[in-house]
């Protein structure tokens, strides 16, 4: 009796199954293909479906799957190298940072797009991220909107007190420090920025590094310059001037949304941030300061220039992708003028393409985007290292001892961090053909 | 036993072995080969040569390694310690018969039973410096006073540890609470006729009864707060300044991060071998007061 049972049973399941192959097989053949784009969440999710519900229009024999991961920049790398690393056919293409093509190039995930990303287009992208997107004369990404830090201040309290935006770091300090003085508000501070320890401080050390005229690496002898005095007199400004100082110690634990939150909250004068902030902080719903900020270039130290990081977010293709094809229509669709357009209007996003900051309806609609392009044009991209990550992850542990050890001995930790950086970039210089 | 049934006890239990080794050894003998080479994910060229011992001679050398390892050590003695104790205490309240009870013990084990990712975000709002309520409960209105706590090392790990004992200082007293419920009611009847009082009747009776209860509890929450990362990994991601920097999430930075896999994967080896001492260690303890018990 059970043998029989367990007969029926297992004909059934398997008719079932068959059925299910049937109909799935069947099926494919009118529909569209799947792309999976695999990105991470982005701040307003519905300017981005509305774009590619717009391509699934266009593009009837194509349906894009968002997969999204992480928000944090450092967790989505972890999810997209491991299904990379696990040749994960599934997924076509990817968001990637601005610092990650270099490694994505070495290790052989992104495809080469010099075929269809011909240098013709490349011209009319910013230069910037082009550099970022290229690794050893290929290119492996298409800028999709582009970042650099920003300076944000609050434009009605410099003009009460009929100060002008400052271009240096002190002036930042004295005109703060006046500002706060005669406001009298409790729990105001001069600065907010970003230095918990993630890649978030490394921007931004890097910008007080660089406005001293100082570098990290040198990238034709693969010296590590960190403990030279340009960088180790930056990084002591910080220490004894901003952290606890201009900023709350409390910055010492914030990324970007905490610290957008001090700013827009009108708890801080001055603020360091990407360029999505400036929705976000002229946003009456969330902000209390809506209105009332202006933006432009970082200061710097006397008699240097302003330095911005570059970041910013590219489209890459899979190596692994069974629709290479489909996938470049896709990034096509969504780094055109048109889409570049719609990021920048409805989310904010700073388009690559640079004749998009003359369309007549950018102009009048994102004035403020004209602000952003001196910082735009002097963004400098952190080290181009395959190892990037490793370096990466050295210069977070130096930079967060030495701003919540302060004061130490910031020249010895400097040189170990410099010893362990330049054995890393040893490392990925072995493999230079 | 005759041999035909011992056979069939092995083919009984083949299933649920060949599942264990599946899913237990096979992923640890993984780590174990993959500890024993050169990975690194971005740089494929390198191929992933045996190096024998090399990640962990560099593992001893390694001074964030060290410092985290300690980190650890400190977050598993503080917190092992605060939630027995508490626990201990909750499972002798819930113990007691009261109206309400089944509720109350219900609601004792909600923190255990909200995922710890949820709870770790939960805490970071608390300890925000600027909007945080533990701030605001602590200073009132007085905004100057309010403390940093995830931006200073101590309080960061001070945070974590707090988070940790908030969460599963009710799944100590759910183990305990089992060992005090098969206590007889009769020796505590027995005790009472011979005018014990509270206090004699829990050190001569409940005390060396829960005892095995205790070291269970012991025993799983030593080994599961050595394993620690969630709670660092939403709350401060390892800062500032390493402060909570714990085993698990520097070997999950090394591998995922950096793409250091054979590094990363010494790291976890090293954190199996060591709870796997503790657990053997405590499995012998655990096993000896059980046969005492018993007798």
């Amino acid at each position: 009796m059970a043998i029989k049972r367990i007969l029926t049973s297992t004909i059934i399941i398997l008719g079932i199954a068959f059925l299910v192959c049937l109909t799935t097989q069947f099926s494919q053949a009118g529909e569209p293909k799947t792309i999976v784009f695999l990105t991470w969440k982005p701040n307003q999710p519905e300017v981005w479906e509305r774009l590619i519900q717009r391509f699934h229009q266009k593009n009837p024999g194509i349906r894009i799957q968002l997969q999204v991961g992480p928000h944090s920049s450092t967790e989505y790398h972890a999810i997209v190298t491991q299904r990379l690393k696990n040749k994960d056919a599934s997924v076509d293409v990817f968001f990637m940072d601005v610092i990650w093509p270099p490694e994505f190039a070495n290790a052989g995930w992104a495809l080469d797009l010099a075929s269809r990303f011909t240098v013709q287009e490349q011209k009319k992208f910013l230069a910037g991220p082009i550099a970022a997107n290229t690794y050893l004369g290929k290119i492996y990404g298409v800028p999709c909107y582009l970042g650099a830090g920003l300076f944000y201040y609050r434009k009605d309290l410099l003009d009460k007190y009929d100060f002008k935006p400052p271009r240096s770091w002190m002036e930042m300090l004295t005109h703060g420090q006046a500002i706060l003085e005669r406001e009298a508000a409790p729990g105001l501070y001069i600065y907010s920025a970003q230095f918990k320890q993630y890649e978030g401080l490394v921007c931004n050390m890097l910008e007080f590094i660089w406005s001293h005229g100082g570098v990290v690496l040198d990238p034709q002898k693969g010296r590590v310059l960190l403990s030279e005095p340009p960088a180790i007199q930056a990084i002591a400004f910080v220490c004894d001037q901003i952290i606890g100082k201009a900023a709350p110690r409390g910055a010492i634990n914030y990324e970007e949304p905490e610290s957008l939150e001090l700013f827009i909250q009108g708890r801080a004068v001055f603020h360091r941030n990407w360029p999505y902030a400036w929705a976000a902080a002229n946003d009456p719903e969330h902000s209390k300061i809506a209105g009332k900020i202006g933006v432009g270039a970082l200061p710097a130290f006397p008699g240097h220039s302003s330095a911005s990081t570059l970041g910013g977010w590219q489209f890459g293709i899979s190596q692994w992708s069974k629709h290479p094809e489909e996938a470049w229509q896709f990034i096509q669709f969504m780094t055109s003028y048109e889409s570049q357009k719609v990021l920048a209007l409805g989310a904010g996003l700073a388009p690559t393409r640079t004749l998009v900051y003359c369309d007549a309806e950018v102009r009048k609609k994102m004035p403020h985007l004209n602000a952003f392009l001196p910082a735009f044009e002097r963004a400098r991209p952190r080290p181009l290292s395959p190892v990037y990550p490793m370096i990466s992850q050295e210069l977070q542990r130096f930079f967060s001892q030495a701003i919540v050890e302060s004061p130490c001995d910031l020249s010895g930790l400097a040189d170990a961090t410099s010893a362990r950086i330049e054995k890393l970039v040893r490392l990925g210089a072995m493999i230079r053909p | 036993m005759t041999r035909r049934d011992r056979n069939l006890y092995l083919v009984m239990l083949a299933p649920a072995a060949l599942v264990l080794l599946l899913l237990i050894a096979v992923p640890i003998g993984q780590s174990m080969i993959l500890s024993f080479h050169r990975i690194i994910i971005s740089l494929p060229q390198l191929k992933t040569p045996f190096v024998g011992l090399e990640n962990y001679q560099e593992l001893l050398r390694d001074p964030v390694a060290r410092h985290s390892f300690w980190i650890t050590a400190i977050f598993v003695g503080t917190t092992t310690f605060f939630e027995l104790v508490i626990g201990l205490v909750l499972a002798l309240l819930i113990h007691r018969r009261f109206p309400g009870r089944g509720a109350l013990r219900a609601c004792v084990l909600i923190p255990w039973a909200i995922p710890t990712v949820v709870s770790a975000q939960m805490w970071r709002f608390l300890f925000n410096d600027a909007y945080g309520m533990i701030n605001y409960a602590v200073f009132g209105a007085e905004t100057s006073h309010y403390i940093p706590w995830l931006a200073l090392p101590p309080g960061a790990l001070s945070a974590i540890i707090v988070a940790d004992i908030w969460k599963t200082s009710s799944f100590a007293a759910l183990l305990i609470l089992a060992g005090l419920q098969v206590i007889p009611e009769d020796l505590y009847q027995a005790a009472r006729v011979d005018g014990a009082g509270t206090w004699k009747c829990f050190w001569h009776i409940t005390w060396p009864l829960i005892r095995p209860a205790l070291l269970v509890a012991l025993l799983f929450r030593t080994i599961d707060a050595f394993r620690v990362f969630d709670l660092a990994f939403v709350m401060t991601h390892g800062g500032p300044a390493d402060a909570t920097n714990v085993l698990q999430l520097y070997g999950y930075k090394k591998m995922f991060v950096e793409g250091w896999m054979g590094y990363g994967s010494a790291i976890s080896v090293c954190i199996f071998v060591i709870v796997l001492i503790l657990a053997i260690i405590y499995v012998l303890m655990v096993g000896r007061r059980l046969l005492e018990a018993s007798l």
